[in-house]
């Protein structure tokens, strides 16, 4: 994809987004109490107003560059559907962990996280290198964070169950 | 040696590695925390070289001008001599320009404590230029990245009127989003992703057989002196510019080198002169860059920007008080960073087959690390699963701002410097019961508004003339 053509919907919606943001603004932030006193809202306002100038900046951009040949750094590559994959599993990882901190803890829920990950996205199937790896960093952050920093780590509100 | 180690492999970056250990610095106290940030920060700048000679590939952006000599010496079989010949250099370019912070440091300060709340405002929006040299190619998508930063910032309650802003009622976004968890989330994963996507698809990293660093000889130590202390004036006047950087410091001390060389033709063939010069100028950047930093409380880079980041959540604030209230903290970090080089020095001396061992390890298996490293360190901030979640947030926002060729470094930027900018916005029109001229009327405000305009209209005189050469490359052809 072109970098031209992808702006010409990255500037509009960048152009809604401010639009958005600038209602929620005057929705939920109060103005001014006195007279000539920026209140908290006008910081908000400049800005949204100051994004949507920027998308419009853009659209006229895109818009004016015409049917030129795009270099290949004017490319955007298409997100491929792996790609698509590793981000969203990437995502729900780390999703996944902060729900399971909480629940289960640290020393439980990371190796079950680092098993997921090198199963799941990365696909290694070697579960020697997998338990090798979800038990070392497991205990060395344990030791690293917990011992010598006593850096506090969640320890899980279901640890009842164990 | 988290430094070191993050800075000598490429795809992690130094910056990532200040984000992942600045929150395991909160039960330090001030001067020791601080000191990890600076020693990760010299760390990482001195270790991108070690992957640019054996590899030819920059363990950091500014160790990319290395690669030209650095490399092919490592394949004549001279990777020993390159490997010490760097580490001397960066060694001199750093403590020289520790030398130039300690002397002009002060001095800035002294004038900075002058300002009011209209100069620093004026100096907040040049530091926002800043984005310019951040910006990449466009100076536009550079412009809506360090908007968004902003309008993160507005995110919690206002200092001033005590009124919750864009919370929506959840309690824990009442205290904003949070810096760090911010930069982690932004800096972090989206390395971890392309990480992943690598995966299979890059070789495996070969590496020479039995590498030791070797001093270079005191002859060719010394017929290089003086391209050293040229070198390094070139890195510390190039660091002391907000968005200049590294980069530009090792290519423009690289060019400098060959142009004044005895044999400019020996240049990419592997001539020691091509590795001393980028890497003393590289890592003279690092005290440059403090000056702005330190005096001003202006990030020169996404580095300096998390260093800003510790400083303000141990209680430093950069600036003139700063030389007032905490001399003892700017002494110490003067220490700090003589300690760090020669711990670099001899570490990367003595251990470097340690980092040849390093740059063996698959990504992957560290991208995975870095995973649980992420979470650990939004959580460590203020022990709140909600920060855990917001990092994760923040990740896939700087997956989808670095898809759509929006740069990153800028929206750090812009959360670095917004409660500051809008902070004295506010005070100044307050103390001028409203009127704007308040931030016209005085000569330093004026000075830095022009300054301003100065760097953007030289960042878009470069980008449109390198865009019109690009243009007629391939029609010449």
């Amino acid at each position: 994809m072109r970098l031209d053509h992808l702006d010409r919907w990255l500037g509009p919606c960048l152009m809604a987004l401010a639009l958005i943001w600038l209602g929620l603004a005057y929705a939920y932030i109060p103005g001014a109490r006195g007279e000539g006193e920026p209140g908290p809202r006008a910081f908000p306002i400049l800005l949204g107003a100051v994004l949507a100038g920027l998308g419009a900046m853009m659209t006229a951009a895109a818009f004016g560059t015409g049917r030129r040949e795009a270099a290949d750094e004017q490319r955007v590559a298409a997100v491929s559907g792996r790609e698509a994959a590793i981000v969203a599993g990437i995502f729900g990882a780390l999703m996944l962990y902060a729900f399971l901190l909480e629940r289960l803890g640290f020393v439980i829920a990371t190796p079950i996280i680092i098993l997921a990950t090198m199963r799941g996205i990365l696909r290694i199937r070697t579960w020697t290198i997998n338990f090798l790896l979800a038990g070392g960093v497991t205990f060395a952050c344990w030791l690293i964070f917990a011992k010598l920093l006593e850096a506090p780590l969640p320890r899980g509100s279901w640890r009842w169950l164990l | 040696m988290v430094g070191l180690f993050f800075g000598a492999i490429p795809g992690l970056t130094f910056s990532m590695a200040l984000a992942l250990m600045l929150p395991f610095t909160f039960g330090m106290q001030a001067v020791p925390a601080v000191a990890l940030l600076l020693g990760v920060y010299v760390g990482g700048m001195t270790g991108g070289s070690v992957s640019a000679i054996l590899l030819g590939i920059p363990g950091t952006p500014s160790a990319a001008a290395t690669v030209f000599d650095g490399y092919p010496m490592a394949q004549k079989g001279e990777a020993g001599i390159a490997l010490g010949s760097a580490v001397i250099a960066s060694t001199f370019g750093g403590l020289f320009s520790l030398v130039v912070m300690m002397l002009l440091l002060e001095q800035v300060a002294a004038i900075a404590i002058r300002f009011g709340p209209a100069e620093i405002f004026a100096l907040v929006v040049f530091g926002l230029s800043t984005i310019c040299g951040l910006a990449e190619r466009s100076l536009l998508r550079g412009l809506i990245a360090g908007v968004l930063g902003l309008m993160l910032m507005i995110v919690g309650l206002d200092e001033f009127d005590g009124v919750a802003r864009l919370t929506f009622g959840t309690v824990q976004l009442q205290q904003g989003v949070n810096l760090l968890v911010a930069m982690i989330g932004l800096f972090a994963v989206p390395q971890v992703i392309g990480t992943f996507l690598d995966y299979g698809r890059v070789q495996p990293l070969k590496l020479p057989h039995d590498v030791r660093a070797r001093l270079p000889s005191l002859r060719q130590l010394g017929d290089r002196l003086w391209l050293m202390v040229r070198c390094a004036g070139i890195g510390t006047g190039i660091g002391a510019i907000p968005g200049a950087g590294g980069p530009i410091a090792a290519f423009l001390a690289y060019d400098h080198a060959r142009r004044f060389a005895r044999h400019p033709e020996h240049f990419g063939k592997g001539e020691l002169s091509g590795v001393v010069a980028p890497e003393t100028a590289n890592n003279a950047v690092t005290g440059g860059a403090m000056v702005p930093l330190l005096s001003l409380g202006i990030p020169g880079d996404p580095a300096t920007a998390v260093i800003l980041g510790g400083l303000l959540i141990h209680g430093l604030y950069p600036g003139p008080m700063l030389f007032q209230t905490h001399l003892d903290t700017i002494y110490a970090l003067y220490i700090t960073i003589v300690l760090a080089y020669v711990v670099i020095l001899a570490v990367q001396l003595g251990g470097i087959r340690v980092f040849v061992r390093v740059l063996q390890v698959p990504p992957h298996l560290l991208a995975v690390c870095i995973i649980v490293l992420c979470v650990l360190g939004s959580y460590a901030i203020r022990n709140s699963i909600f920060d855990v979640y917001l990092m994760g947030i923040m990740g896939l926002l700087g997956y989808v701002l670095q898809r759509l060729r929006i740069p990153i470094a800028p929206v750090v930027l812009g959360l670095v410097l917004g409660e500051t900018l809008e902070k004295q916005y506010r005070t100044a029109l307050i103390l001028s019961e409203g009127s704007y001229r308040i931030f016209i009327d005085s000569g330093p405000a004026l000075f830095f508004y022009a300054l301003t305009a100065l760097t953007i209209g030289l960042h878009v005189w470069s980008t449109s003339r390198g865009g019109r050469k690009g243009a007629a490359g391939p029609a010449a052809r």
